[in-house]
């Protein structure tokens, strides 16, 4: 089926409707909403209160004094917001219910209205980033850089988006072989927080360890873009940072399209 | 109802629960991959900070994992024994909560042992972890540590068991109250990671008198491990008084539960 689709012209309109609409969905989860600005701000809470304890009985290294840690850590956590969401979730969920089969039937290309829905449940939930930043502040001081370094940081960050799109997808399309993939994506989920970044800047790590971190995807996520907002990768290093985080989105979305295709042909080989 | 046939019951469904684990034999190595790497990325994350900073509020990575490894040990007796009470706010607002009410058995008792899925694999992991850490962290072994272990685990697993079922009761009145639980699991979860005197003076407070996470693992660590509270500058030895807590906390959260259901309407379905 999918070979023989025919080529139509490409129509923005029904993947903004698409986004639209996943926004409009996720605003009913008023609860959750409230949960996770609450849960910003306790582990925001948590992670000073580490960081200062840390900070006080050691000596602190010379690249991230403990304000630069702390704003490193609210900056990640608000970044989370977005980041930790799964926005291919419905792929994995309509291929085990068959539903997909649907979606192949329908005039637009299946990948980009996930990428859509997705895009308008993140877009909604970056809106959460504004009252978690002003209540965060009225505890903790964030350091603010100067306009270029914010420039290029939320260059980094939606770089750092892509390169988690494209590891929620291949996770996702991997049902089309197993069905089961929510056990697998939960550890990884874990293993991302951990080894992107998200909690422990990955320059604090054994140096042994920071070989092998920051060769992996994970720290294309959040690593980079934090350093940069941090100052760790000066200016002179922006340009190799993102060229970096690049490559990672070129070569897993280059996966995630085999992968499509070999699953999608799957598809067809069951008949339905 | 007499106590006879509770555990005729009780037996009954752990007999459920083991034959579901054998039948879905995939299952049970996938939770325990999960639970593995769920511990295993916390620990790292503790030994990853003190491989870079020596010490935390006079604490080191050994003595940080016995404390950690108690707090499992408690947490996975919870787990395996009582996770079903976190469920009444879910069977509050599908209207399965009238059926618990109308049954002729205590509705707490049958909240707890409602058939599901229950795998003991946090509880094996937990005490593979408890005796390695016991091991590494040189902690001194004598009579009052074997005679006390057991009822410390278990006094931690009633404070988790106490919150629990205090915020499920609220659940009678608020119908949705994920938020709340949210917030509690971190304290209970993520707060209990750390020794109590890195916290302000309200928060330390709070994890001892109200939440009492902190008898869970802080104090009684602090005792065996021979070292001084610096969090409330209490003896060493309330470290000792966790199943008395456990005991206590139980007994208010089951009244509140109790004046809860007298007042109990139901979602109307």
């Amino acid at each position: 089926m999918t070979g023989s689709l025919p080529r139509r012209r490409f129509r923005l309109a029904p993947y903004v409707a698409l986004a639209s609409r996943a926004m409009a969905r996720e605003a009913t989860y008023r609860f959750d909403v409230f949960g996770s600005v609450a849960s910003v701000l306790v582990r925001l809470y948590l992670l000073k209160m580490v960081w200062s304890a840390l900070y006080a009985h050691n000596v602190s290294p010379a690249q991230l004094p403990l304000h630069a840690i702390i704003t490193y850590s609210a900056v990640a956590l608000l970044m989370g917001l977005v980041m930790d969401i799964d926005q291919t979730r419905a792929l994995h969920d309509r291929l085990h219910d068959g539903t997909i089969a649907t979606d192949f039937l329908k005039p637009i290309s299946v990948p980009l209205g996930f990428f859509a829905d997705g895009t308008g449940e993140v877009l909604f939930h970056a809106a959460l980033i504004v009252p978690a930043l002003v209540l965060s502040l009225l505890f903790v001081h964030i350091d603010l850089p100067s306009a270029a370094t914010l420039a290029v940081f939320a260059l980094s960050f939606v770089l750092g988006y892509l390169v988690g799109f494209w590891i929620n997808f291949i996770l996702n399309c991997s049902a089309f072989w197993t069905l089961e993939v929510s056990g697998v994506q939960l550890i990884v989920t874990w293993l991302t927080d951990l080894l992107g970044g998200e909690i422990i800047p990955l320059v604090i790590f054994p140096l042994a360890l920071q070989k092998i971190v920051f060769v992996l995807p994970f720290a294309a996520m959040f690593s980079t873009p934090l350093l940069i907002y941090v100052g760790v990768i000066p200016p002179a290093g922006w340009a190799a940072a993102l060229g970096v985080q690049l490559v990672w989105v070129l070569v897993l979305g280059g996966v995630a399209t085999l992968l499509w295709r070999a699953g999608a042909h799957r598809i067809v080989v069951q008949g339905g | 109802m007499g106590t006879g046939r509770m555990l005729r019951v009780y037996r009954e469904y752990w007999r459920i629960n083991i034959l579901t684990t054998l039948e879905y034999r995939a299952n049970f190595l996938v939770w325990f991959a999960f639970t593995f790497v769920y511990h295993g990325s916390a620990l790292a994350a503790l030994w990853i900070m003190l491989a870079r900073f020596p010490s935390m509020n006079g604490w080191d990575f050994r003595q940080m994992a016995f404390l950690y490894a108690l707090w499992m040990v408690a947490h996975a007796l919870h787990n395996t024994f009582f996770s079903s009470v976190s469920d009444v706010p879910d069977h509050v607002r599908d209207g399965e909560f009238d059926r618990l009410l109308v049954r002729p058995l205590d509705t707490l008792f049958q909240t707890i042992a409602t058939p599901g899925q229950v795998f003991p694999d946090e509880l094996i992991l937990a005490l593979a972890t408890f005796v390695a850490a016991c091991i590494y962290s040189g902690v001194r072994i004598d009579l009052v540590f074997v005679l006390f272990v057991p009822l410390i685990a278990i006094g931690g697993a009633l404070i988790d068991l106490a919150m629990n079922l205090a915020i499920s009761t609220t659940a009678i009145w608020f119908v949705r109250v994920d938020a709340l639980r949210w917030i509690v699991a971190q304290l209970e979860q993520e707060f209990t990671r750390y020794p109590l005197g890195i916290y302000s003076r309200a928060v330390r407070i709070l994890l001892t008198f109200v939440c009492p996470f902190a008898f869970i693992n802080y104090f009684p660590a602090t005792y065996f491990l021979g070292k001084t509270d610096g969090a409330l500058g209490l003896p060493p030895v309330v470290g000792l008084l966790t199943p008395a807590i456990g005991i206590v906390f139980v007994a208010l959260a089951y009244a509140f539960w109790r004046f809860g259901l007298d007042r109990y309407q139901s979602v109307g379905h």
